[in-house]
């Protein structure tokens, strides 16, 4: 009585041309469905859909970054206006003018004489 | 019996579906790649934008002593507008708009959105409303209502040194002043951004042809200007001019060892932020740079520096002025019936008096004895190529006046002329040209050239200077230039205005009033003349340079001593405050 499990002759045929060692497990399934040229089509079909959904989400991510900078962009345009209006404002304040005008220049009086100490 | 040629319907559908894909496949091959350039072309038109970035204009700013301060800065402002056919409440939009905006809302705000014929969509209600304002109008997303954002010049200090800095028109090109002649400089140069964008003009980062070019900002510039001096030297102005009755006045201050120019005061003037309300077109001009006139006795100083270097005559020469006259050739010179005569008139005398027969007496000397080609080629090598007169400065302003000067080599460039423009008649100077000149004669004899630029101010703040320029050395020789200084010193010292200096201090200066020629006639005008003073001040030496001009002072007098001389003794006492100058005690 042989040690091997006898394969059927279709079976065993795609397996000829190996070399039967010691301890090989020679037992083989072979899939009962085959998959045919239409079912591979559209596989490839799907693969290449499934790509180009992850190009699409890819490109769309980057064009989203045009946004973001842009919002950025118009944060930092509102505070160069902000920082703008505060430089104009304070030299409006401190204007000779304004000075001029205000209440502690008024309560000044000139001086009658200066005199400087020699070192 | 079927023919074995007929086919069946299964298979003319497919054929005819397969020549319905060929033609497909020919049409989309034809557009995809044989017209594949035109229709990438064709999106790119509506896909790419090109925008423009704008530079931000330079800024002017000056010291006030050692701090920086602006004198023109940018400002955004909005302009308020309607479109009537799309406001539904002309009641409550007016009352939303008139309480964020306040007076600036134009008064007959109703009747502008009230109209709703559908002829006109565009009216403006307010005009340069400010940011804060524009923002709480965004808030309020009343329809119909739009905001439309510009840039305007700010002027901070108003109309101080108006003629000097120039205005900003309508279309943003710098007119008059320091904005005219650097309008390249403070322009800087636009930017360019070209990529994809949405449907709301969003720049999207996913064109690999971008073009992202940033604009360059024009320069800060900071002028050689001097806040302090330049506020009190317009308010000495005015208060003279009216001292003086006299309608029309300029003031240079400059520092003689530099060229830098402290102030200068131009009276009448005007406000740059409204220069479209100004009627008189040449109160645009700064006068300093653009209207020579004949300068009168003041350049007598210059002259006498141009004899003691020559050789002509020494400190210490003399001449017979017995009967205040002199003659050259066919015309009789003489000094005003005031001047004293004598037989031994000193140099010191020639200033201190003001006496045209010494500087006469100076170019027959160079003539060796009389008035000849070889005292004008020389008195014409001092004026022209040591004084720089009949040249331009070069000084940052526009409209700049090379001023008239005539060549001995021309036939009106006789004995007669010269002997006239030795004290200042016959040949025309800017203010800047002169107190240039005299800055070169009093400070060891070097030109610099006149500038108003001192530096740029730097994002940080920092800023980064610009050197003085020589243009010219030895335009006197040093001993020379002290001695022609002295000289000066002296004889306003020794002169009628030497009792309103303080002790301690190197006031030196000349007064000068010119006769001004009539448009109408041709001919020296009786009733109008130009006042000068020209000086300086300083400890040990010259420290500040000042020139004062009144057109048409009814004072009476010599308006180079009753207008123009009171307005130098007054700065002239403020300056010493102001630069802490202290007295020499000895």
């Amino acid at each position: 009585m042989s040690h091997y499990y006898r394969m059927s002759s279709q079976q065993f045929a795609g397996r000829q041309q190996r070399m039967w060692r010691r301890n090989q497990n020679t037992v083989s399934f072979a899939p009962s469905v085959a998959l045919g040229p239409i079912s591979h089509t559209i596989l490839i079909a799907l693969m290449i859909a499934v790509l180009g959904l992850i190009y699409l989400t890819q490109v769309t991510k980057t064009s989203g970054y045009g946004y973001d900078i842009n919002g950025l962009e118009q944060k930092l345009e509102t505070l160069s206006l902000q920082k703008e209006e505060l430089t104009n404002q304070n030299a409006r304040l401190s204007a000779l003018k304004s000075v001029e005008n205000s209440n502690v220049a008024k309560a000044m009086t000139a001086p009658q004489n200066s005199e400087y100490a020699q070192n | 019996m079927q023919s074995q040629n007929t086919y069946t319907r299964s298979e003319v559908l497919i054929w005819g579906l397969l020549i319905v894909l060929g033609i497909f496949v020919m049409r989309l091959f034809y557009l995809q790649v044989i017209r594949h350039d035109y229709f990438v072309a064709e999106a790119n038109k509506i896909q790419i934008q090109p925008l423009t970035i704008q530079p931000e204009r330079g800024e002017l700013y000056v010291y006030d002593r050692d701090e920086l301060v602006p004198l023109v800065l940018n400002e955004r402002v909005y302009t308020v507008f309607a479109d009537p056919s799309e406001i539904k409440d002309v009641s409550k939009t007016s009352e939303i708009l008139r309480r964020i905006i306040g007076g600036e809302l134009f008064s007959d705000v109703e009747s502008l959105l009230e109209d709703n014929s559908g002829k006109v969509r565009y009216r403006v209600v307010a005009r340069t409303i400010s940011r804060t304002q524009a923002e709480k109008i965004e808030k309020e997303q009343l329809r119909g209502i739009g905001l439309q954002q510009t840039n305007r010049r700010l002027y901070p200090e108003g109309s101080l040194a108006a003629q000097t800095l120039g205005y900003l028109d309508v279309e943003g090109k710098g007119q008059y002043g320091v904005e005219g002649a650097l309008d390249d400089r403070l322009r800087g140069k636009e930017g360019l951004l070209e990529t994809v964008t949405d449907v709301s003009k969003i720049p999207l980062t996913i064109g690999n042809d971008d073009i992202n070019k940033p604009a360059v900002d024009g320069d800060n510039l900071v002028l050689t200007i001097d806040r302090g001096i330049q506020l009190q030297t317009e308010a000495l102005l005015k208060a003279g001019l009216d001292r003086a009755k006299a309608s029309k006045g300029s003031v240079v201050v400059m520092n003689p060892n530099t060229g830098s120019v402290l102030a200068m005061a131009n009276y009448p003037t005007y406000d740059p932020s409204q220069y479209n309300k100004v009627e008189d077109y040449s109160v645009f001009q700064n006068s300093i740079v653009s209207a020579p006139y004949e300068n009168g006795s003041v350049i007598k100083a210059l002259t006498m520096g141009a004899g003691l270097d020559s050789g002509a005559v020494t400190v210490n020469s003399t001449f017979d002025d017995s009967t205040g006259c002199t003659q050259v050739e066919d015309r009789r010179i003489c000094n005003v019936e005031e001047d004293p005569k004598s037989a031994s008139a000193s140099m010191l005398d020639t200033l201190k008096y003001s006496l045209n027969t010494g500087v006469v007496h100076i170019a027959k000397q160079m003539g060796g004895g009389s008035m000849n080609r070889a005292a004008r080629d020389t008195l014409y090598r001092y004026y022209h190529d040591q004084y720089r007169f009949g040249q331009l400065t070069g000084i940052e302003q526009t409209g700049e006046s090379a001023g008239i000067i005539i060549s001995p080599d021309e036939q009106e460039g006789n004995n007669v002329r010269y002997a006239n423009m030795v004290f200042g008649q016959g040949m025309d100077q800017t203010m800047i040209q002169t107190a240039a000149a005299f800055s070169a004669e009093i400070n060891g004899g070097t030109y610099y050239q006149p500038r108003l630029v001192a530096g740029i101010r730097e994002d940080d703040g920092d800023v980064t200077a610009k050197e003085p320029v020589v243009v010219k050395n030895n335009v006197l020789s040093a001993a020379s230039s002290q001695q022609a200084r002295d000289l000066i010193w002296q004889g306003r010292k020794t002169g009628f205005f030497g009792k309103f200096d303080r002790e301690g201090y190197m006031i030196g200066g000349k007064t000068g009033t010119s006769q001004v020629v009539d448009p109408k006639t041709g001919q020296y005008s009786d009733t109008d003349s130009i006042g000068t003073y020209l000086g300086f001040g300083g400890v040990d030496s010259p420290q500040y340079v000042i020139m004062v001009k009144v057109d048409n002072a009814k004072i009476g007098g010599y308006e180079g001593t009753t207008a123009a001389g009171p307005i130098f003794n007054d700065l002239n006492n403020w300056m010493i405050d102001y630069l802490k100058l202290q007295p020499k005690r000895n």
